[in-house]
């Protein structure tokens, strides 16, 4: 039985013109999920908002179209119809649960004002449907639950929060736009087996909109394939994993990462911490000296060999990014870190800056590891400059420009500011960075979770190819288990800020040993 | 084109930036050249077949046969009978007077209405309203320009220590700023106003004492920010010194906010002289300035061209210098297209 259809819908920008949507047909069936996969940009969440009417007229113009929604086109309902429909019948979860619930209210009164608007307003029905929904979506600790802030929650807590608010009016359609990208692998799979039980029983319907193919692939009936706006590929989700048609679908289904390093590395140490220990004062009172710590991590020892790639995977907070920060020499640690047989942790500042070249770093945000102010140029000179200041501008203009092209960017975009330029092509730009200098290892720091799919399988190639090249050592740091496993010839499982597993890419895959590791390799649809 | 250019261009691109610029930057060209458009010597004059340039060079009564050792007062009846005679001429600026010359052989009471004499009128004590205007509005200008510039340096200074160094540093320097920023400023210049002479360099001290302390929290916050962005984590693994990163990395990201300040700190401090002369706390009295004019308004305020005419040209200035900010903040953003 259809319950909401789309017709025709086509949406553009009203400042630039660009067409935004083109021509979108879709209909959801009663108690069915559609998948809506597509990178950014592509039109995935202008959709979701559609349907709710959501879209901000000052910006964005409906060309032509219909949303059917029993029987009624949405886009021509008048805002107080779709405000009662909104969460009562079509509900809507966004990716950041931080941004989604008011930070200075419970989460009690949140969820009250939802029920007050659209339920009941007896205030003891109002308490006993507020608990029970929080039950459901596995909270415990109800009360707790439902007195604190959303600050004091963590972040899987607060998306189940958000899943309750959306559904404590049991609507007839919920849109979950990237409900689990913003969490860490072993709880997206939490969060999208509750949705998928809440479908179940109280028969709903799903339009679930990612980036992220395997999900969609676990957790829809249907499928539809958006690229710039279009549909390109539209059916049963079977039918277009396993018989993609369009030329798109395929080459979304092919850049999922497969195992791209060829070659193996040699069994000299570039790298090697041992007992590797860091922790942080806590809000400690001025006048007292340091009395608690938060430790980041404690005694850590991980090696890396000359041309190898070691994978450091772990969720959020489990001391990752920490470990990228004390091998940088970016902050203060116990314990020794040697490079290249020099014990870096004897050294002070001044002698450390001498040794930066020899290990660099790429970040995980291309938008921000790029100062806005400073042209191509200036920024992959700069290292150059402070290494050798006689050096001349002639001779940098060549470096700088063999450098792009190593990193497959043309060399006349060397005057241009970062923000002229893709995500991707800012990574290739980082990457460019850290390489001006020679290193001997490059730390990468999650290079790929804020890029698209496809983008991230060229980068993950630019990253083997060039190591090939010049026989680099590399540190890759992510949360994504299946990045870590086509790039790293080893593994460092690490959690709560110990590493917990370490053995070859292989050997982690098919015979994990703690429970965490089983955990992590389920999440990540690896088994 | 390089980069200035793209900002100049941007920068012409809103009228409203074109006209407040030319208008303010005419009115301040031309001020600065106040000694030869107002004043109450020849620029040139000619006596018994001999030159003189009263306006460059300071002549006694007695180079003219007089009998006094002091400058010679060319509105005196003796001066201009003498330039009076024939074969002698004398150039005058445009508008005859200086801020401090007074006319004594007028029939008006004083404050007097525009007259073709004095062209907008005279304050109180008969000097010209127009040369005062435009010699206040040059020493406000500057005054301000003087007291924004070292605002900024010692506030971009304390700031981008306090916010790049964090820790102990930051926590020391804000407790003295509280302290500091605690002193009551009015009373401290009422205290200096009367224990040394007032002038303008003193109270460009004391006020710059005093006129850093809300950049530098701005500055501050910034730096805090910026020290921990991803590209100046990159730049210290590149072996960038600290000097190089604040300079390079931190500051030109946090200048938007000292370039947001500027327009506001120059109209601010254009205010704050106003309002201490309004008070007679600010400059010394013989000193050409807008507060004063104000001030004189409001003790004659059937003298409408008193207050009129400051009014006027106190609003302009501000308006255009706001104006003129927020275009600078607009063209230099280069996130906006």
């Amino acid at each position: 039985m259809k319950i909401l259809e789309i017709k025709n819908l086509s949406l553009k920008s009203k400042k630039s013109n660009v067409l935004l949507l083109n021509n979108i047909n879709l209909t959801l069936n009663k108690g069915e999920t559609l998948g809506i996969v597509g990178e950014s940009g592509s039109g995935k969440t202008l959709t979701g908002l559609s349907v709710t009417g959501l879209l901000d007229s000052g910006i964005f113009e409906v060309i032509s179209g219909e949303v059917i929604y029993s029987n009624q086109n949405l886009l021509a309902c008048p805002e107080e119809y779709l405000r009662s429909i909104r969460t009562k019948k079509i509900s809507m979860i966004f990716q950041e649960p931080m941004l989604s619930l008011n930070p200075v209210q419970t989460i009690k009164k949140q969820l009250d004002e939802v029920i007050k608007l659209h339920v009941t307003k007896i205030k003891k029905d109002i308490d006993s449907l507020s608990k029970e929904i929080i039950i459901k979506t596995g909270l415990e600790d109800v009360d707790k639950i439902l007195s604190s802030y959303p600050h004091m929650l963590s972040g899987g807590q607060r998306q189940r929060v958000m899943i309750a608010i959306a559904l404590v009016c049991k609507p007839d359609i919920l849109i979950a736009d990237e409900p689990t990208t913003a969490l860490d692998v072993t709880l997206q799979l939490q969060i999208l087996d509750l949705l998928n039980n809440f479908k179940i029983e109280n028969s709903m319907s799903m339009i679930l909109v990612s980036h992220d193919l395997d999900l969609i692939k676990n957790y829809s009936d249907h499928i539809i394939i958006l690229n710039n706006g279009v549909i390109v590929e539209d059916g049963l989700t079977k039918d277009v994993f396993e018989k993609p048609k369009h030329e798109y679908t395929k080459k979304l289904i092919l850049s999922k990462p497969n195992k791209i390093i060829t070659k193996n590395p040699g069994d000299k140490k570039i790298l090697e911490t041992k007992n590797l220990s860091c922790r942080f004062p806590l809000n400690n009172p001025f006048f007292i000296k340091n009395k608690k710590y938060f430790t980041a991590l404690s005694n850590v020892n991980i090696h890396v060999n000359i041309g190898e790639t070691v994978g450091i995977v772990g969720e959020s907070g489990s001391g990752k990014t920490t470990l990228a920060m004390a091998i940088m020499q970016l902050l203060n640690y116990d314990g020794n870190i040697i490079f290249d047989n020099q014990n870096l942790s004897m050294l002070s500042n001044k002698d450390v800056r001498k040794y930066r070249n020899n290990f660099q770093i790429v970040f995980q945000d291309p938008f921000s590891s790029l100062s806005p102010r400073l042209n191509i140029l200036e920024i992959l000179s700069e290292g150059l400059v402070a290494f050798n200041k006689d050096i001349k501008y002639n001779e940098l203009l060549d470096i700088c420009a063999s450098l792009l092209s190593e990193v497959g960017l043309s060399n006349d975009m060397l005057l241009r500011y970062p923000h002229q330029f893709s995500g991707g092509q800012r990574q290739r730009i980082a990457i460019a960075r850290a390489l001006s200098m020679k290193p001997k290892l490059i730390i990468f720091d999650e290079p790929t979770s804020a890029l698209d799919v496809i983008v991230q399988k060229n980068i993950l190639e630019l990253i083997v190819s060039l190591q090939e090249k010049y026989s680099l050592s590399y540190c890759f740091i992510s949360h994504d288990l299946k990045v870590i496993k086509s790039i790293s010839h080893r593994i460092y499982v690490i959690k709560d800020s110990e590493i917990v597993e370490t053995n070859s890419t292989e050997n982690i895959l098919n015979y994990p040993k703690s429970d965490y590791t089983k955990n992590l390799i389920k999440s990540s649809f690896l088994s | 084109m390089n980069k200035y250019d793209i900002y100049w261009a941007k920068f012409l691109k809103n009228k409203r930036n074109k006209y407040s610029l030319f208008i303010f930057g005419f009115i301040f060209i031309l001020s600065l050249f106040a000694e030869v458009l107002s004043n109450d010597k020849p620029i040139i004059m000619s006596i018994d077949s001999k030159l003189y340039f009263p306006i460059i060079m300071t002549y006694s009564d007695k180079h003219f046969n007089g009998h006094f050792d002091t400058e010679a007062d060319y509105k005196d009846n003796f001066m201009t009978q003498k330039l009076e005679m024939k074969s002698n001429w004398a150039i005058f600026p445009l508008n005859p007077h200086s801020y401090d010359s007074i006319n004594l052989n007028k029939s008006t009471p004083n404050p007097a209405p525009p007259s073709q004499y004095n062209y907008l009128g005279t304050d109180d004590r008969g000097r010209d309203v127009l040369a005062r205007l435009l010699y206040g509005f040059r020493l406000s200008v500057l005054f301000a320009f003087a007291l924004t510039a070292i605002g900024i340096l010692i506030g971009l200074f304390f700031g981008a220590l306090q916010g790049y160094y964090a820790g102990k540093v930051d926590l020391y320097l804000q407790r003295f700023i509280e302290v500091w920023g605690s002193m009551p400023e009015l009373y401290l210049l009422i205290i200096f106003s009367s224990l040394f002479e007032p002038s303008v360099l003193l109270l460009i001290i004391l006020l710059s004492l005093f006129g850093w302390m809300g950049l530098s929290d701005y500055v501050r916050a910034e730096f805090l920010k910026g020290r921990n962005m991803e590209y100046v984590i990159a730049a210290r693994t590149l072996g960038l010194s600290d000097t190089k990163i604040i300079l390079k990395h931190i500051l030109p990201n946090s200048m938007v906010s000292v370039i947001t300040f500027l327009p506001f700190r120059i109209s601010g401090a254009i205010l704050v002289l106003t309002s201490l002369d309004f008070l007679g706390l600010g400059v010394p009295p013989d000193t050409p300035s807008l507060g004063e004019l104000l001030a004189q308004g409001k003790e004659n305020i059937e003298a409408w061209w008193l207050s009129i005419s400051t009014f006027l040209v106190l609003t302009g200035t501000l308006l255009s210098l706001i104006f003129i900010g927020e275009g600078i903040r607009e063209s230099l953003d280069s996130r906006s297209e």
